[in-house]
């Protein structure tokens, strides 16, 4: 479907009540769409916001943009993506909400990089509230395997920041 | 309606009533909870949920910095902070205007100002508003008996920085005061961070009896009525209701002018509630505290009324011109509400948290039902066991005892001890039903025979 118009997600929505389908999700190049008659489901996707079935003309809106206001705020309109943590592996998660900071200041050196080793009391990141400072201790030794979030986002409590694999 | 996005900085049943508010106004609602909320009705109903914190309120609902931090980055351009928690808390208010966010509320330093009890009767002294005899602050277990002497017993001692009855005790004699006097200063530094207690005169057969105002900030305050709030249990309120049907019409004229004085004396900013203390031998009206905050019982206020005070406040916040002239505000019929708690009244109010299996609450003309919980929902243990409003209305008193008694009958809960039978047992009372009792009646007269009766 190139280009949809209003008109076709309205039949969408429509062929989705009409069935027996529990979610539908549908992605083109212009387009990707989730609906769900379960209001407990998971977005597929974090860019994604999804509106209630029964309003086509806010579904519209909602397939353009996230809520106009600063770009932090389109960057945290939708919950942070399950992370899925590889057989093995150990999360270093949030103590809190705060923003995440990959380096002690801007310009410096960041704390840790994906492939080096570590041990339990190294600090990986830091989280920031409202100007107070907090760095982040990674809780294992091993190796940093995947930095999972982005400079200067903000994070949730318990947020998956960075994948760290247990030395043997 | 100049304000887009609001941050919800509480929980639980006022925070579905903040969010659909904001909705009915088109503003778009950011929903903070901690990792026991993530699934609470108020983040289903947001537009945006931020997990802050763990659940204890300490790591999340009383974290300031967390919830403006949450703000800012989610876009928000103002904050509603519900009632307790930070609500009154300056700290709150002046994070949000340093930070260009609206709070939804009166200006910081009104909020310090009426916070601190004692400063608060001094303000109501300087506006010629009545107060309950008393005293300044008292320091130790000496100075209290040379007050109480002076005042004449019983006396009551009481928080300055706080309310909700901690740190609060009856006296009627010097021993009274001295087995009591340390735990009810560690009590108040406990809860409020200041141990500082006062001194008033106890006054038997009281009516607790406050004002909901709101103000424009320029000086201009209208009130909404007086509520009634005198079946309470260790200084909670249990049952409140709109008007106070006792009271003369005299002196409910002099109670709503002391409240709309006082306030305007400060040009108060949005909604606040004036208590008083009515002293019925006496035909009398003291002053005891403002609460700087919507409050719990703010619906009977609504439906005696017809506004919308939750919408009242984002408008006024906006900037809007939204206070009714006082003509235009006109009291009819009468409303009771009764908090429904998640707890044993036969065990001593043991909290009971929990699943709910079954919620059924009723319906039906002049019922009205402010909740977050619904069937499969799980009350966690972390905050306090408010788990529903229920606020009956109709043309009279007598006739809504009557539909509060068939509304409670078809309240059903299961998976879950609530105070709904203690609730029922005071609705049949002979003294409830002809508007007889005072604030102390419900511990004094009912539980004792009401904790036999369910022994």
């Amino acid at each position: 479907m190139a280009n949809p118009t209003p008109a076709d997600i309205e039949n969408l929505i429509e062929l989705f009540n009409r069935s027996e389908w529990d979610e539908m999700h549908l992605k083109t190049d212009d387009l990707e769409i989730f609906l769900s008659n379960d209001p407990n489901a998971r977005r597929p996707s974090a860019q994604v916001v999804a509106a209630p079935v029964a309003a086509p003309a806010a579904l519209g809106a909602a397939t353009t943009a996230a809520p106009a206001a600063s770009s932090a705020a389109a960057a945290a309109a939708a919950h942070p993506a399950e992370v899925s943590i590889p057989a093995g592996m150990v999360a270093v998660r949030a103590p809190n909400l705060g923003t995440f900071y990959r380096a002690p200041k801007p310009g410096a050196p960041a704390y840790v990089e994906v492939g080096q080793a570590i041990e339990a009391d190294t600090e990986v990141c830091l989280i920031e509230v409202m100007k107070l400072f907090t760095p982040v201790k990674s809780g294992v030794k091993g190796t940093v395997r995947q930095i999972v979030v982005n400079d200067g986002t903000m994070v949730e409590y318990e947020q998956v920041l960075v994948i760290i694999e247990p030395a043997a | 309606m100049t304000i887009k996005r609001t941050l919800v900085a509480n929980r639980g049943e006022i925070a579905v009533r903040i969010i659909r508010a904001a909705h009915a106004l088109g503003i778009e609602a950011v929903q903070v909870v901690s990792a026991a909320d993530r699934d609470s009705e108020a983040a289903r109903m947001a537009d945006q949920v931020v997990v802050i914190g763990p659940a204890p309120s300490k790591q999340s609902y009383l974290n300031a910095g967390l919830i403006v931090h949450a703000a800012k980055q989610t876009g928000c351009d103002a904050l509603h902070p519900g009632y307790g928690f930070l609500s009154e808390r300056a700290e709150l208010a002046n994070l949000c205007a340093e930070n260009g966010i609206t709070f939804v509320g009166p200006a910081a330093e009104t909020i310090g100002a009426l916070g601190d009890k004692l400063r608060s009767r001094a303000i109501a002294a300087g506006a010629g508003v009545p107060l309950v005899p008393g005293t300044d602050q008292i320091a130790s277990v000496t100075a209290a008996h040379h007050a109480a002497e002076k005042l004449g017993y019983p006396v009551l001692m009481k928080a300055s920085a706080g309310g909700g009855g901690r740190g609060m005790f009856v006296a009627r004699n010097a021993d009274a005061i001295t087995a009591s006097f340390d735990a009810a200063s560690t009590e108040a530094q406990e809860a409020f961070g200041d141990g500082t207690l006062y001194m008033e005169t106890y006054v038997e057969n009281a009516r607790h009896v406050e004002v909901q105002a709101v103000g424009d900030g320029k000086g201009r305050v209208v009130h909404f009525g007086e509520r009634d709030c005198s079946v309470q249990r260790r200084y909670q309120k249990v049952i409140e209701e709109a008007p106070c049907a006792l009271m003369p019409a005299k002196l409910r004229a002099e109670l709503h002018e002391a409240a709309v004085k006082l306030l305007s004396s400060m040009k108060y900013l949005n909604a606040g509630t004036v208590e008083f203390l009515y002293d019925v031998n006496r035909q009398a009206i003291y002053f005891i505290e403002v609460n700087t905050r919507i409050q719990v019982e703010h619906p009977v206020s609504e439906q005696v009324t017809g506004f919308d005070l939750v919408q009242t406040q984002f408008r006024i916040a906006a900037g809007e011109a939204a206070l009714p002239r006082q003509d235009q505000i006109k009291l009819n019929r009468h409303a009771i509400e009764c908090r429904i708690n998640a707890e044993d009244a036969a065990k001593n109010f043991m909290p009971s948290p929990g699943r709910i299996t079954r919620w059924a609450p009723p319906r039906g003309a002049g019922i009205r039902v402010d909740s977050h919980c619904r069937d499969g929902y799980l009350v966690p243990p972390y905050y306090d066991s408010m788990i529903a409003k229920l606020i009956v209305t109709a043309d009279s008193r007598p006739e809504a005892v009557e539909r509060l008694k068939v509304a409670l009958a078809h309240f059903e809960i299961e998976g879950l001890t609530t105070n709904i039978p203690l609730l029922r047992y005071i609705a049949a009372q002979e003294n409830f039903a002809a508007n007889r009792f005072h604030t102390r009646w419900l511990e004094q007269d009912v539980l004792p025979s009401f904790q036999q009766d369910h022994a």
